[in-house]
């Protein structure tokens, strides 16, 4: 793939620049503060951006706005937004309008070298990935909710559907058959009273606009 | 008439008492006239801060007095006296208020007994105004006098138990001392917090993360299986020292207030907490002036702190947040329509203690920046905290 990253530490920046290109992907540029991001986007026309929340010059959330503005001009360009820290309000501001193409993880995860590569593929084919820790907000914070009559493995389920994974890998990660994860599924759309959806993004959307909205 | 009749009947009381001090004055200057006397030969030395005290005990009845007669409170702006008998007597003694309160007295004594005018005014009026509300349907005349006379009484009252400008200062000067005091205090126990957060968390995580690289190393030529499951330990420590971080920095300030300013962390804490919550912000504005940081991250914590304990105990669903820019500070309301009952802790602010969880962390946060906590939560509810932080911006 194709990609334009976005990030003012060296450290980082080296590092990203080197686990994208030995998993054999081309870094096409690489901005060091906000002003680069924009015309790097524009010139290059990546499969996919991976940008850094807090960047120069003034260390707020320019990677975020830049994605968001990005977007306005290339519509889908599917955009990874990397953070210290996670904050559920960006994630629904990424998320806003049922956009599609959009990851929003912690750097954390990048140290998880093959979780990191399945996201960047995911959302580069139009799909989310988003932070464990966001959904684990997204679904603590109601009490007395349909939630509540989720069993531990359902939830389960929930809490990797809304990462935006696939039956394939929810199958994996929980070492069961993927029949059950769809039955599974099933039980979760119909405890929540969500309408049955295909698997895909539309699936993920529906899940997150539940937990945003419930 | 009857309306008369009842306003003077209310000022007659008011000289009542007022005639009643007049009098206790009197024995209250020979006592103090006794006390300096014997002071003076040493012996007395320990009953002046007592007789101090009694007087600014009765000045303080004639304050409350004249406060309910009039509606405004008359300030105090005593110095404590406390410490040693050498300290208590030197504090009274120089305290301009001592003087101030005196000076009162004395006067008192003489425009206490102003009420005894009462007395030949009652069966005057009573005479006077019936004929006049009775058969000439005007205005009560004398009657009212009783009512002026208990004004002027409450009018000089004021003027001369007003604390000199001189004790104004001195006192604000004690309260600010105190309050830098415990904003040292605070932010030394606020070091202590982070330092031992930094110390037992990350900084034993990362040793344990190394350590674990140091085995695998050694394991990599012997036993490569072992060597991979070490290595896997270490991530795994890495990720939870970085977790521990972000929890850190999040307790020191939230990095979202640095991003979006106090209106926009403000509006993310309401779209994640769990409770349906109004927001309003007036006099401040997304790109508009920031407060100090301190402030703004005080702030910040007192709306998290409030919207939880909502959220979790109170049983509301619904919350209001208001943040309001005053003149020389800011306001943050929160209130819920919850059962109520909250118990803040009310222990005045120990500087000691160290921690920074739950109401008493927010209080003593608010206290460090010289700021004001009022917790009301009767059993029932509504439940509403409202704080203000003086800052100039």
């Amino acid at each position: 793939m194709r990609v334009v990253i976005a990030e003012d530490n060296a450290l980082l920046r080296e590092g990203l620049i080197l686990l994208l290109t030995s998993a054999g992907h081309e870094v096409l540029a690489a901005a060091r503060a906000e002003p680069e991001i924009l015309p790097a986007l524009l010139e290059h026309r990546p499969d996919v951006a991976v940008l850094d929340v807090r960047m120069p010059p003034g260390f707020r959330d320019e990677g975020l706005r830049a994605a968001l503005a990005a977007r306005k001009q290339i519509p889908d360009l599917p955009v990874l937004v990397l953070s210290q820290y996670v904050e559920q309000s960006y994630a629904a501001e990424l998320l806003g309008g049922g956009a599609t193409g959009v990851g929003y993880l912690l750097k954390d995860r990048i140290a998880r070298v093959d979780e990191f590569l399945d996201a960047l593929q995911r959302v580069a084919a139009g799909g989310t990935a988003l932070d464990p820790e966001v959904v684990t907000e997204l679904m603590s914070r109601r009490r007395g909710t349909p939630l509540d009559s989720l069993t531990a493995r359902e939830n389960e389920v929930l809490h990797l559907m809304a990462e935006g994974r696939d039956n394939t890998t929810i199958a994996e990660t929980l070492v069961i058959t993927e029949r059950s994860v769809s039955k599974h599924i099933g039980n979760v759309f119909l405890k929540l009273s969500l309408p049955p959806t295909d698997s895909g993004h539309r699936r993920v959307l529906a899940v997150l606009a539940y937990l945003n909205n419930s | 008439m009857t309306a008369a009749i009842r306003q003077a009947a209310r000022a007659s009381a008011q000289l009542a008492v007022a005639a009643g001090l007049a009098f206790f004055s009197i024995l209250f200057i020979t006592v103090l006239l006794i006390t300096v006397v014997v002071t003076l030969v040493v012996v007395g030395a320990g009953l002046l801060p007592e007789t101090v005290l009694l007087i600014r005990r009765m000045a303080g009845f004639k304050r409350s007095r004249v406060a309910s007669w009039t509606g405004h409170e008359i300030p105090e702006a005593y110095l404590p006296l406390r410490g040693t008998i050498r300290e208590r007597v030197r504090a009274a003694v120089r305290d301009t208020c001592t003087y101030a309160d005196l000076r009162w007295m004395i006067a008192h004594y003489l425009y206490g007994f102003l009420g005894l005018l009462a007395v030949p005014l009652w069966p005057v009026g009573l005479v006077v105004d019936g004929a006049r509300c009775g058969l000439l349907r005007r205005d009560a005349v004398v009657l009212p006098l009783i009512s002026r006379l208990a004004d002027l009484d409450a009018a000089w009252s004021v003027t001369l138990l007003k604390p000199p400008p001189k004790a104004l200062l001195a006192e604000r000067v004690t309260v600010l001392t105190e309050t830098r005091t415990s904003a040292i205090a605070a932010h030394s126990a606020e070091l202590r917090r982070i330092e031992r957060d930094l110390h037992d968390g990350t900084q034993a995580r990362l040793v344990a993360l190394s350590m674990r690289i140091g085995l695998a190393k050694r394991a990599y030529e012997r036993d490569p299986q072992a060597a991979q499951k070490l290595l896997d330990e270490a991530q795994d420590q890495a990720e939870e020292a970085l977790t521990e971080l972000r929890h850190v920095v999040r307790g020191i300030h939230p990095p979202i207030l640095t991003d979006r300013g106090l209106v926009g962390a403000v509006r993310a804490l309401a779209a994640s907490s769990g409770l349906d919550v109004t927001v309003e912000f007036e006099g401040l504005a997304d790109d508009g002036p920031r407060a100090p940081a301190a402030v703004e991250a005080a702030a910040y914590f007192v709306v998290a702190e409030a919207l939880t304990n909502s959220a979790k105990h109170s049983g509301a669903t619904r919350a209001e947040v208001r943040l309001t820019r005053l003149a020389n500070g800011l306001r943050v309301r929160v209130g819920d329509e919850g059962r109520g009952g909250v118990v803040a802790a009310e222990q005045s602010v120990d500087v000691g203690a160290v921690g920074g969880s739950g109401l008493l962390g927010i209080r003593r946060r608010v206290a460090a920046l010289d700021g004001t906590f009022v917790l009301t939560s009767p059993v029932g509810g509504p439940t509403v905290i409202e704080v203000e932080l003086p800052c100039v911006w």
